[in-house]
């Protein structure tokens, strides 16, 4: 067998030529910007390569036809998974079909037992030191091997390739960057057939992918992804570098090492293409320096580059490094988010850093381009880490309240709360079910009560405390009918993903009610606001702003006994060690809580505690 | 039903080149949508149409059918994708689905022009559905799906863009309420239109467009973007909307033109008949719920169509259906707030409005009158405008003005029409349906009376014999299958005979498996009394060898797939993908019954030929098979070495000196044969007799018979001699009383695998009849058990021999391993004449 004759070489020339003019085919389609073009070239190119392969595969395996057959196989491969998108089943059967060919012609494929393919892999290569013509096209197959068994992790197996391929029969196996380093594909021959990536690029693609993989994993990853600079500056091409300088950033960052992560940054940038992931990865790096100008800067700067850029960018025809990572990661550097997020971003920075003006300005921009653009491309955010779209209203209120547009803010407000109304229970229903008493309450989703909640505090700006009282009210009814988010059920049930938790409903509810309990206040209705204060305190006893606001009042009306009962309680919690309060509350009601926080209740404690030690010292 | 009578013309035939699966006409721009299967999504322009035709019209006014027929080529393919299986058009984007291998793909591209701007737009989002098992099929070729998945688009009311007029036919408005509902917070307030998407493994989900916008910086997540809304169980086949709740206030500005009705109810329809409605209701406490029902309509399901007043058409193969989803008259609870909507009826009735067999069926504006207009299709093509006119049910006799007359008979006429078409589908449905059953009892007698005769000659038989002819220059053994009825039953459609020749694993080649051939022959209609005779070739096989023995299986086999699957198939007129040409679940695993009937075995005995035998005037020329290598091997090195004295020889006499044939040798006690053979062959010489049995079945036999031969002298299949001779013997130390006489049956041949094969019949025809004669209880004579053993001891000595040979073969060079070699062949020899004498 393996001394046949070739089939007629002008037959072989012929194959060869097509396998040639397909490869143009698909760089053609790759040059032409107009995706549907690009598509149908692509297919064709596709169905070209699959006939190709099956008349070479038609025949009897060949020593001299193989090396063309295997490239054939791997421009195959290449083109299927790029234009699938990814791995599948079929591909690993082309791998399989390939090796097999090839050890049909060493007369050692035996009879056809279930061989593993690694098994297929080692008496493959073993066979390959006596034909050395085989071997780039080897390389290539195990460049693809390697890309699907890292894209389904199975690093075991791809280890054990790679260490086969470089021949070391030593070192532990575990180490893959290492044989991804020092794997060197033996180089094309310059009349070889044309193939549509080469060896030596599935091993950078290779490298780049696992270290993003490994720098994913932690600060584990800090040497193999310096060393992954050197593997990849001569060879990688400027988008994957800009990528791979990105991932370096990420991870020097994560690492505490935010001075080198932004060098990397700084070279990402200079690369010139797809500027979004390194902006943000720039915002983030400043943020945990505190560098919050520059923070906002790069933000502004994301904005405006993915304004720029929304001409779809299609994905290579090629195998790339996104199709070796685990798919929908958005924490991923490589992903920017699109532009709507990016603004939100922006816009929830300045509000948390305290550009009330700036944030008001971003949200009222942000909402103009969810709500009028009529391109659908400006996309909310949408995976359950963003904010649900309520909520992005009612942080633009915040922000217009902050900035001191409390007008605005009501505008906001109501905007969401018509474009809703029809979700929400009736209110007719909802006063006969009071009337009539337990005969089940209806729920309403608890932004509809923030909503309330943010529209007293604009009123409160406007200094109308009937409209400010009255607000609150219909809050706090609202909330006592909030039943918890898993009885929820219909339409606003996928819009907490914010605020599920108990504890923001307790907070919601403290909120309201030292709001509702200040205006009291301020009306010089003490009584009542003692009894709103006295709620909050029992709602949410974790909440100091609520005893504080009590104890302020418990004084105001001489009741010294109970003012002391609970400035003793209050002394007690603060030696207490500090709970964990690291819960996440919605923007809007960090904001909101930060309104009606006490602003001297040191000195009021002071004087309490001078007033309380004061007899006692008698 | 008023016939349509306004005259049509054809201005265009379009030929697409695959099959169309579905199309969407966007009116306001005058674009067909197009989707192909296995190709992807062509547009084509109407105004480019319109434009080249009225010039024709010009030239042929009174021409009646212009029909010009234009193959649509690949550059009107706008979207190129075999996987497509559905889409839709919105304003600017075209809704794409795409069968993934695993998963089904959504996907959203710049809506494509035809015509003018042929740059096609980008694709500007993709989300993945959900999983599927993936339909059997050639890998790359996905198999023609049986059901495609359903697109529609469903806006929100408050949408900025003025629906109806840049939106494909297959969208609609849901109430606020409902939108909402269904669709989340989020779609609401971006106030985004969402896509529904039906799937044929039963889910029913949706995606809002705002947000499903994945770039290659923001994949999304199908989670986070895909709503999954209910599971129907079986194909959505049919997503529509329709209004329940009677128009009340907002009746006045919603019957401006150009606006349409928002629906407060989706309806979801499978093709076996059920149906899922979906409507927003508020609950005791007030919350907004969603009021879910499933019914089960009568299927199978042909196609849908929501209509106006909460109706629901549907046509089945057999009728055309109505269902009311509105509620009828006052609320049912008294009690109920008069704010909070009507739910929905808990049954559903159907109405049936006799139109059979509706393929495509489209609701027309309303009518003026409160009636409805129905387009519908039929599946023998006829286009029919069906005018219900739902109020006046009891027409009366009214005075009948002269121009109504006209009109009155046209609608009588169609009327007429309607209900031929629909007498003849059931009558011949019904027929279908006796036919079936008249043949499955048929069937039933048949299997009764093959199965229940276990004695005797079965009521049906098939009986094989064999024999030579020549086909194509070349002589062919043929089998000759024999199906006789003797039965009182006839063998009707549905029953076929299958012919399954299985060849032995050839002795040369132990490796090889035998291969085995079915030949399936329908056996049409055999009445009582009749028969039908199969002929097929049993070799040379296509290297030119025979491998004997051949074993012959006759089998009778009724398919009830082709008897009752089509009679249980309503319609066989014309296809859709809804009407299952073998329904499901209604056939059990097996498709059929399976009667064996005989079986036969050919071998070498049958199959020789006695060219010696046949009269001279129709002698064949002397077969020969094709060139013996041998032969021409002696031939050729005879010539140069041949000494001029040496006699001429021939290549046979050659083979005869150097090829001494190979011989074997079985010895039958003579009483034995003669207790056997006494009934057929009494006053026959024991020998003539014995070679008559053996060659009973071989077509020779009557000459044999005819000259008292006891010695023949044939040709096998493969062209070598082969020598039968039979001849008598006495075996005298055998036995204590005495000398045995024995008759001895030898076997001579070129070829040694001739002898095996004749050997291997011989033997065969011998166990079959000791068996017989065992049964019959006779006792074979005393022997003398020394002897016996002693041959015994002979035979273990020589098939040691032999392995020892053997095993020396593998080692030895080729010098001494000829002489092993022919030492072996000796061994052979000896073993093959066994002094054993069967009793």
């Amino acid at each position: 067998m393996s001394h046949q004759t070739p089939p007629d070489s002008s037959c072989l020339d012929l194959w060869r030529e097509k396998n040639d003019q397909l490869v143009r085919q698909v760089k053609v389609a790759q040059d032409s910007g107009l995706s549907l073009r690009r598509q149908q070239l692509a297919q064709d190119a596709l169905e070209g390569l699959r006939e190709l392969l099956c008349s070479l595969q038609g025949l009897p395996a060949a020593v001299a036809v193989l090396p063309l057959e295997l490239t054939v196989t791997c421009n195959f491969i290449i083109l299927k998974t790029s234009v699938a998108q990814g791995f599948t089943e079929d591909q690993t059967q082309d791998i399989q079909r390939g090796l097999e060919r090839v050890l049909e012609t060493q007369e050692q494929l035996g009879p056809r037992l279930e061989r593993g393919l690694m098994e297929l892999w080692d008496s493959v290569l073993h066979a390959s030191s006596l034909l050395l013509d085989l071997l780039p096209a080897l390389h290539r197959l195990a460049g693809l091997q390697a890309a699907l068994w890292l894209s389904t992790d199975h690093l075991r197996d791809l280890a054990l390739l790679l260490q086969t391929l470089n021949g070391s029969q030593s070192g532990s196996s575990e180490d893959l960057l290492l044989h991804l380093k020092t794997w060197s594909p033996p180089a094309e021959e310059s009349d070889a057939p044309l193939t549509l990536q080469d060896a030596r690029g599935l091993r950078d693609v290779l490298l780049t992918a696992f270290t993003y993989r490994q720098g994913q994993l932690g600060s584990s990853g800090l040497i193999p992804s310096l060393s992954l600079h050197e593997a990849a500056s001569g060879l990688c091409p400027r988008p994957v570098l800009v990528q791979v300088y990105t991932a370096l950033g990420t991870c020097l960052r994560k690492m505490g090492n935010p001075q080198r992560a932004l060098v990397y940054l700084v070279e990402a940038l200079k690369g010139g293409s797809a500027l979004g992931p390194p902006l943000l990865e720039a915002s983030r790096l400043y943020q945990q320096l505190g560098d919050t100008a520059a923070e906002l800067e790069s933000l502004e700067l994301l904005v405006e580059a993915l304004s720029v850029t929304h001409s779809s960018e299609a994905p290579q025809l090629l195998i790339e490094v996104e199709l070796l990572l685990p798919r929908l990661d958005p924490a991923l550097p490589l992903h920017c988010g699109t532009q709507s997020q990016a603004k939100h971003l922006l816009a929830s920075r300045c509000l948390q850093t305290g550009r009330a003006e700036d944030a008001a300005e971003h949200y009222l921009d942000l909402l103009a381009l969810l709500l009028d653009g009529s391109e659908p491309r400006f996309a909310p955010p949408p995976s359950p880490p963003g904010p649900c779209m309520p909520e992005v209203f009612l942080e633009a209120a915040a922000a217009l309240i902050q900035a001191g547009r409390a007008q605005d803010a009501l505008t906001v407000c109501e905007e969401l709360l018509s474009r809703t109304s029809f979700l929400l229970p009736k209110m007719s229903q909802l006063w006969k079910g009071a009337r009539k008493g337990t005969k089940g309450l209806p729920h309403c989703p608890l932004w509809v009560s923030a909503t309330h909640l943010l529209q007293g505090q604009a009123w409160v700006q406007l200094g109308a405390q009937k409209e400010a009282v009255s607000e609150f009210s219909w809050c706090l009814e609202l909330l006592f009918r909030s039943t918890p988010e898993d009885k929820e059920q219909g339409a606003a049930s996928n819009c907490e993903q914010g605020c599920k938790s108990e504890v923001a409903l307790q907070q919601l509810q403290a909120a309201a009610l030292i709001s509702r309990g200040l205006e009291w206040v301020a009306c010089g209705q003490d009584t009542k606001a003692l009894q709103d204060f006295l709620l909050s305190v029992q709602m949410c006893p974790g909440n100091r702003d609520a005893s504080i606001h009590l104890l302020q009042t418990l004084r105001r009306l001489d009741r010294r006994d109970e003012a002391t009962a609970l400035w003793w309680r209050l002394e007690a919690q603060t030696k207490l060690p500090q709970k964990d309060t690291t819960w996440s509350l919605p923007l809007y009601l960090e904001t909101c809580l930060s309104w009606i926080r006490p602003s001297d209740h040191e000195t009021l404690l002071e004087e309490f505690r001078t007033s309380v030690l004061e007899p006692r010292g008698l | 039903m008023v016939p349509c009578t306004a005259p049509l013309w054809v201005v265009a035939a379009y030929r697409f080149p695959g099959q169309v699966w579905h199309l969407e006409l966007l009116a306001p721009r005058r674009a067909l949508y197009v989707l192909c299967a296995q190709k992807g999504v062509y547009c084509l322009s109407l105004d480019h149409l319109s434009r080249s035709t009225s010039q024709d019209d010009g030239d042929s006014e009174d021409s009646e059918l212009p029909s010009f027929v234009i193959p649509v080529g690949p550059d009107a393919c706008i979207l190129p994708d075999a996987s497509l299986c559905a889409f839709t058009v919105l304003e600017d984007t075209l809704v794409t689905l795409v069968q993934g291998p695993t998963q089904w793909k959504m996907q959203l591209f710049e809506r494509p022009c035809p015509g003018e701007d042929p740059q096609p737009g980008g694709q500007i989002g993709e989300v993945e559905l959900s999983t599927y098992a993936p339909p059997a099929g050639v890998p790359g070729k996905p198999a023609d799906p049986r059901f495609l998945p359903v697109l529609c688009c469903v806006s929100p009311p408050a949408s900025r863009v003025p629906h109806g007029q840049l939106w494909g036919p297959g969208s609609f408005t849901l109430k606020e309420a409902l939108f909402g509902l269904l669709f989340g917070a989020d779609a609401t307030l971006l106030e985004s239109p969402v896509i529904l998407c039906g799937l044929p493994d039963g889910q029913l989900c949706s995606v809002a467009l705002k947000v499903l916008v994945t770039s290659r910086s923001a994949p999304g997540d199908p989670k986070a973007l895909v709503k999954i809304l209910h599971h129907l169980e079986e194909p959505v086949i049919f997503i529509g909307a329709l209004r329940t709740e009677p128009q009340a206030e907002e009746a006045a500005e919603e019957t401006l033109p150009g606006e349409d009705v928002h629906s407060d109810c989706l309806v979801a329809l499978g093709p076996y008949g059920r149906t899922l409605a979906i409507k927003a209701s508020w609950d005791e406490a007030g919350n907004l719920v969603p009021e879910l029902r499933e019914y089960c309509l009568p299927g199978p399901v042909l196609c849908a169509a929501c209509g106006g007043g909460g109706r629901v058409y549907h046509s089945t193969p057999s009728d055309l259906c109505m269902v009311d989803l509105a509620r009828g008259g006052a609320p049912l609870d008294p009690t109920q707030p008069d704010e909070g909507p009507g739910g929905l009826p808990p049954l559903l009735c159907p109405a049936s409005l006799s139109i059979c067999s509706v393929v495509t069926l489209a609701v027309l504006s309303r009518a003026p009158e409160g009636g409805t207009e129905l387009l519908a299709l039929s599946a023998k093509g006829r286009l029919m405008i069906c005018s219900l006119d739902l109020n006046s049910e009891a027409p009366g006799l009214s005075p009948v003005s002269r121009a109504n007359t006209g009109q009155k008979i046209k609608e009588l006429l169609s009327g007429i029409g309607n209900v031929s078409e629909r007498v003849s589908f059931l009558k011949k449905a019904v027929d279908q349906r006796n036919k079936a059953l008249t043949s499955l009892n048929e069937a039933m007698n048949v299997s009764c009376a093959l199965l229940s005769s276990r004695e005797g000659p079965k009521p049906i038989s098939c009986t094989t014999t064999v024999g030579w002819s020549r086909l194509q220059l070349q002589d062919v053994l043929m089998a000759t299958c024999l199906l006789e009825n003797r039965s009182a039953f006839c063998l009707g459609q549905g029953w076929t005979l299958c012919i399954q020749v299985l060849t032995s694993s050839s002795a040369l080649d132990l490796d090889s498996a035998g291969s085995a051939t079915t030949y399936t022959i329908p056996v049409g209609q055999l009445s009582p009394g009749s028969q039908r005779e199969v002929t097929l070739p049993l070799g040379p096989g296509e290297n030119g060898t025979f491998d004997l023995p051949v074993t012959v299986s006759c089998t009778l086999f009724y398919s009830l797939r082709e008897v009752v699957g089509r009679a249980l198939a309503p319609s066989d007129s014309f296809e859709d993908p809804c009407v299952d040409e073998d329904p499901p679940d209604v056939l059990p695993e097996q498709e059929g019954i399976c009667l064996p009937l005989s079986r036969h075995t050919v071998d070498l005995l049958q199959s020789l030929r006695f060219p010696g035998l046949a009269p001279p005037c129709t002698q064949a020329p002397p077969l020969r098979g094709p060139a013996d290598p041998v032969d021409a091997f002696l031939e050729a090195c005879r010539e140069p070495g041949s000494q001029p004295g040496s006699q001429p020889a021939g290549p046979a006499s050659l083979r005869a000196a150097y090829l001494p044939p190979s011989v074997a040798c079985i010895k039958v006690s003579a009483e034995l044969l003669r207790a056997a053979l006494d009934d057929s062959h009494s006053g026959v010489p024991l020998c003539c007799a014995t070679l008559q049995w053996l060659l009973a079945e071989n077509a020779a036999v009557d000459v044999v018979r005819a000259r008292a031969l006891s010695s023949v002298q044939g040709v096998a299949p493969d062209g070598a001699d082969v020598h039968l001779i039979v001849r008598e013997v006495a075996v005298t130390d055998l036995c204590p009383a005495g000398a045995i006489q024995v008759v001895e049956i030898q076997v001579e041949s070129s070829s040694l695998a001739d002898v095996c094969r004749a050997h291997h019949a011989i033997i065969g025809r011998m166990q079959t009849m000791v068996r017989q004669q065992a049964a019959q209880g006779s006792s074979p004579p005393d022997l003398r058990v020394q002897y016996l053993r002693q041959i015994h001891a002979n035979h273990e000595t020589l098939l040691r021999e032999v392995q020892m040979l053997r095993d020396r073969l593998c080692v030895e060079d080729e010098a001494s391993s000829c002489t092993t070699a022919q030492r072996l062949l000796q061994v052979y020899k000896q073993l093959r004449s066994p002094s054993l004498i069967l009793l």
